[in-house]
Order: structure tokens, then C-alpha cells, then sequence
């Protein structure tokens, strides 16, 4: 039976492929859909694992969130740097760290931080030390750089027609280990080199300080009087009332009454706390909704290639009448025959669906791996538990359809078939 | 080995007034070789179709020896033909694709699991009726050589009958004139009732009744000639 299923398919191949071919098609379509979403939603969900509570001046909750976890470059207004003093003294706070980003530097963004926050993304660098003075810095690990490289920072990015800022070379000290998150793309520097290579000196410049609605990358700050920057100054991770002010404060709460405690707090009329978490949990339903949308033209396509199909594989039963007939004239019993014409179209499905996942799953991979290149998020491609009811429920339609055409050939009189 | 009988026949087509068969009595006794004459359009064909049961009759009977095959399911009169009834037809119809075993054995196999028994006949057929290779690819077979896997395939389940419907129309008169000769000797050998429709006058000679249809009638039957 297999062996004459076989030569029957062989001696139709070109017709088998393109069914083949286009069911796989259909198939991949809707695996990508679904693996991709999958993918973009777990890998956002670890990216932002590691960042508990961020505080920022009013404004965006979204643009916060995506500023600091996904290090999407966007202007956001400045908060207070007497918050980010008053966050590291608070008990209830483990380590509260400041996020000033703007300049990049060959693409990738350069973050200015504190050591506390490298310690807590990369509790042990691949290699290297973490940065001691102004001129240091660190980068993540797909920053194609070595230890001892030097890197030119660049207001805003270079695409935004940024300038170079000549003021100060940054020296590579260490490399963080892999994180799978945005910061595996950014350049971390002491967060007062930032500040004073923007001309925004805590003892310099007060005024800068209270510019809380500008922003870092839209600042045209002064440049008359040239900033300096001491490069072999060593760094001050101890922030008072005259700290700069910065976009973004990382907070990681000793408890997590004290997380809920401390956003209650820190959401006012100037100041905004959000855990990303719940930040991308908002996005992710956005996310699911494209999903749906993209899954039902992805169904959509299959239901008119299985119709596609049984047209195809009703007109091929016609112009097999002959065979059917003398099958059945030789002493093939009819449900041999139904078998045979069941077993040919079940198989070319089965076929398509192997096809179509191997495809789909081709193709999740390469757009995450694209998009990883990009981001530095990894994507995990990954099947799970519920795929395989949607497979089964494929399996069970490609049955019912595949009887439809088999059924048919009992209602021929082998004679007839003959004739024809 | 079956005996035919046929009495009132008649085999009608929708949309047709005058019926295309119509035999009230023949008897062909169990063993016999019989030839079927007549020009195209004479109900031959339909004469085939309604003693091998590959078409439902629109009244009478057809028993081969005590089974009347109109009063069978579709079902039934399909495994009882796959069982007594051996076909060889004009254009063999074999599949392509599989070996020339696998073409005898066809049949068989997409009903049941074939016995060594069957596996062991196949060969000997093969072998009688002159493939030297079994395995041999089908469609790389000259036309004669199809045939004589088409008989040997016919033979396989030693059928009580054999029907051969015009087994030599499509080949040269010498390939034909064997393939006749190895129909006619393996049905005798194997005491199979024969049914031939030919035009081929050598064949018909070699064969030990005929009789001739014009308009879906018996018109001469060279056994009432004799008696009479």
C-alpha cells in the first residue's frame, strides 16, 4: 500500500510538490506568527528582569520604561538630582543608580552609570575591571571592542547629525559578561563624566542642575565656556543636594512592599515611577493584539490553500478515474482505494506541516537573530505545550479534509471509470 | 472452474430506450473456451462488464456456478471477482512506477498481507509467461511483455475464470499470436473457464465455441450450430 502510495506520488511529483509546497507556505506563516511573538515577549520580559523600579521626571510611562531597559534613544526631561541623593539614602533602597544616557559612540549608546549598576547587571565582568576614574569605561559584551580600546563619544547619534565631543577619550577598562538585554549594546561611563562633558558640574554649574524640562539629547547646553573633563580623575559615587540632574533613576528596593511603597512615593506632579514589568505587560497586550490579527490572515491564507487543495485534489481524482476503475476491477477492495487516495493527500499535509514548521521556525530565527543584531535583546525562538494542540488540531483538519476526495471514489462505477 | 449463466439480461443505459444487452438464455458450461465476436457497438464490452460484475445489470441473472453475481453488494461482487475472476484487458493497465512483481501482486497486497504461497506463484507465473526480471521497472517493458504481466497477474489467485477483453488488439500479430497462445494454454492448464472477446480469427480457432453479438444480441452461436 505505502510502496504504491509512493510511486503514485512520484509519478505526480510536480503536482505533490507545489501542494506540498504550498500548505508548508501557510503553515510557516502562521508558526512565525506565533514563535516571534512568543520570542519579542520573553526576551523583553528578561531583558527588563533586572530593573525592579525606575524613577523619572513626569512624563511617559512607556518612553521611560523602553529608555532606560531597551536603551531606545529619546529626549526625557530631567529629574532632580537631590532625588537620586535622597533615593541612596533611603533604607528601603538597596542601590539607587543613575541612568543618563544621549551620546553614543560607533552606534552604540553610551550610558553614563555607577559602578553599582554594573555590579548588578554583570556581577562578574568577562574581563577587566570596572571603571575607577572619569576617563574609564565599560563595555557590554557585543560591543566589538578589546580592553584598552578608546572610545570617542558622540552627541546624540551620529545618523542625527551629532557632533563629536573632543573633550574627553573614554578608555575600555572591562567587558561585562553576556546579560541578553539592551545594556549587552552600551557603553557604560562614570555618570559624572557625562555630566561634565555636558558642562553640568555639580560645583560649576547650578543652574544646570534645574533645567528639569530639558533634555539631555535635545540640550544645546553652553558651549562658551569649554567644559572640562579630567580624565584621570578619580570617580564619586556619592550624590547630595547638588547633584545634576539626570532622565532616569534605577532603583532596586531592598523588599517588594518597599518597591510598591516607594513608586506609591515617587509618583507626583514632577517625578514618575514605574516598574517596567508592568510597563511592558501594557505593550505585550498591543503585542497580543497585532498577534491575533496576524494569526487570523495567517488562518485566513490556510483555509483558502486547504480549499485551494481539495479543488486540486478533487480534479485530480477526476482525471484518475481510470486508475481508480482498474484498481478496483483487479480486485482492490474500495476502502483500499479510499486508503490509497486518503493516504496520498494525508501524507502531501503532513508533509506541508513539517515543512511549514522547519520554515517557520527558519524564519523566527532569522528575524530574531536580526533583531538580537540590532538590540542586543536576545529573542529565545521556542516551541511550547500549546503548539502542539494547534498542531494536532491541524492534523485532525487534514484528516476530515483529506476524506472528502477519498469518500468521493466510492460513488465510481469501476466500468465507468474504465470507459472514461 | 465456474460455469456461466445468463438468463434474461438485459443491460440498459439512462436516456436510452432500446437496451444495449439483451441475452435471455446462454449456458457455458464449467471449463469451456469461449470467443466473443462482433463489430463495435455490439455490447461486447457491456457483455464483459456484466459477467465480471464491474457494472450493476438493469435485470436478470448472472451465475458463475452457484453464485448469481447481480444479487451481490458492490462489496461482495468486487471480492468475489478479486476471488474467481481473472481480467485481462486491452490496455493492460498496469501501474507505473512499481516493478513488474509488484504489479502481479498489486491487487493482492492492497487487500490482505500475500502469503509466501502467492509470493512463490507470482514468480512461477513471471516466470511462465517469460519476464526474466521481476524486479524490473513496469514502463521500461516492451508492449508484449506488459501483457504477459497482465495475464500473469489475471492468474495469480487461479481464478475459476478467466475474461480477456481484446488481450491482443493492441499488440503486433506475432506478440499477439503469443500472448492468445499463453491465455489459452494457462487456462487450460489451470482448467479456468475462458471468456475472449476478439476479433483475431487465429485466436478464435484455437478456441472451443464462439458466438457473435450485433445490437446487444446473440446472433450465431457456433455450439447451436453444431447441435442443430
Amino acid at each position: 500500500m505505502i510502496r504504491f502510495i509512493l510511486a503514485d506520488l512520484n509519478r505526480f511529483k510536480a503536482g505533490a510538490l507545489a501542494v506540498v509546497v504550498l500548505i508548508a507556505l501557510s503553515v510557516a506563516l502562521s508558526v512565525t506568527v506565533t514563535l516571534q511573538e512568543r520570542a519579542v515577549r520573553l526576551g523583553s520580559a528578561r531583558a527588563a528582569e533586572k530593573f525592579d523600579l525606575l524613577i523619572g521626571a513626569a512624563g511617559s510611562e512607556t518612553q521611560l520604561a523602553l529608555s532606560a531597559v531597551f536603551l531606545q534613544p529619546s529626549p526625557l526631561p530631567l529629574i532632580s538630582g537631590t532625588i537620586l541623593a535622597k533615593l541612596s539614602d533611603d533604607p528601603r533602597v538597596a542601590f539607587a543608580a543613575p541612568v543618563g544616557f544621549g551620546d553614543s559612540a560607533d552606534g552604540h549608546p553610551v550610558v553614563g552609570t555607577t559602578t553599582r549598576l554594573i555590579a548588578a547587571l554583570s556581577p562578574a565582568l568577562a574581563e577587566g575591571a570596572v571603571f575607577a576614574h572619569l576617563g574609564d569605561a565599560v563595555i557590554g559584551a557585543d560591543v566589538a571592542k578589546r580592553v584598552g580600546a578608546e572610545i570617542k563619544p558622540m552627541h546624540g547619534a551620529a545618523d542625527e547629525g551629532g557632533h563629536t565631543h573632543t573633550e574627553i577619550v573614554y578608555k575600555v577598562t572591562g567587558r561585562m559578561a553576556p546579560t541578553g538585554t539592551a545594556w549587552d549594546r552600551a557603553i557604560l561611563v562614570p555618570i559624572q563624566a557625562v555630566w561634565q562633558l555636558h558642562g553640568m558640574t555639580a560645583h560649576e554649574h547650578h543652574d544646570h542642575a534645574g533645567e528639569a524640562a530639558e533634555t539631555v539629547a535635545a540640550n544645546e547646553h553652553d558651549h562658551d565656556h569649554e567644559p572640562h573633563v579630567e580624565a584621570e580623575a578619580g570617580i564619586d559615587e556619592h550624590f547630595d543636594a547638588e547633584t545634576p540632574g539626570i532622565p532616569a533613576i534605577l532603583v532596586k528596593p531592598k523588599t517588594i512592599a518597599d518597591a510598591y511603597r516607594l513608586r506609591q512615593e515617587y509618583r507626583g506632579e514632577t517625578t514618575l515611577a514605574v516598574f517596567p514589568a508592568e510597563v511592558l505587560t501594557r505593550l505585550y497586550a498591543t503585542l497580543g493584539d497585532a498577534r491575533s490579527l496576524l494569526l487570523a490572515i495567517a488562518i485566513g491564507t490556510q483555509v483558502i490553500v486547504i480549499a485551494a487543495v481539495l479543488l486540486v485534489t478533487v480534479m485530480h481524482v477526476g482525471a484518475r478515474q481510470r486508475q481508480i476503475g482498474a484498481l478496483r476491477a483487479f480486485g482492490a477492495p474500495r476502502r483500499a482505494v479510499v486508503a490509497i487516495v486518503w493516504g496520498e493527500l494525508f501524507l502531501l499535509f503532513l508533509l506541508g506541516l513539517a515543512l511549514g514548521v522547519l520554515l517557520g521556525y527558519a524564519a523566527a530565527q532569522l528575524i530574531s537573530a536580526t533583531l538580537t543584531a540590532r538590540t542586543a535583546i536576545r529573542m529565545p525562538v521556542e516551541f511550547a505545550r500549546q503548539d502542539l494542540s494547534l498542531a494536532l488540531w491541524f492534523v485532525v483538519l487534514a484528516v476530515l479534509v483529506s476524506v472528502v476526495p477519498a469518500l468521493s471514489t466510492l460513488r465510481l462505477s469501476p466500468a465507468r471509470a474504465l470507459r472514461s | 472452474m465456474l460455469a456461466l449463466d445468463i438468463s434474461g439480461l438485459e443491460m440498459r443505459f439512462p436516456g436510452l430506450d432500446t437496451s444495449v444487452l439483451s441475452i435471455p438464455r446462454l449456458h457455458v458450461p464449467a471449463g469451456t473456451q469461449l470467443a466473443v465476436t462482433g463489430a463495435s457497438g455490439s455490447g461486447k464490452s457491456t457483455l464483459v462488464n456484466a459477467i465480471t460484475g464491474l457494472e450493476t445489470t438493469t435485470s436478470g441473472s448472472v451465475s458463475w456456478g452457484d453464485t448469481d453475481i447481480v444479487r451481490l453488494s458492490a462489496g461482495k461482487r468486487d471480492a468475489f471477482r478479486a476471488a474467481h475472476i481473472g481480467l485481462v484487458m486491452q490496455d493492460f493497465h498496469l501501474f507505473p512506477g512499481l516493478s513488474a512483481f509488484e504489479n502481479v501482486v498489486l491487487p493482492v497486497r492492497l487487500s490482505r498481507r500475500l502469503t509466501p504461497a502467492e509470493r512463490q506463484r507470482a514468480l512461477h507465473l513471471l516466470e511462465t509467461t517469460g519476464i526474466a526480471r521481476p524486479d524490473q521497472p513496469i514502463e521500461t517493458l516492451s508492449r508484449g511483455e506488459m501483457q504477459r504481466v497482465a495475464v500473469a497477474r489475471a492468474l495469480l489467485s487461479k481464478p475459476g475464470v478467466i475474461v480477456a477483453d481484446e488481450p491482443t488488439a493492441s499488440l503486433d500479430r506475432r506478440t499477439g499470436t503469443e500472448v492468445a497462445e499463453l491465455i489459452v494454454r494457462l487456462a487450460r492448464q489451470d482448467g479456468a473457464t475462458l471468456v475472449v472477446v476478439t476479433h483475431d480469427p487465429v485466436l478464435m480457432e484455437r478456441l472451443d465455441r464462439r458466438i457473435a453479438l450485433e445490437g446487444g444480441r446473440i446472433v450465431e452461436d457456433s455450439a447451436e450450430a453444431r447441435a442443430a
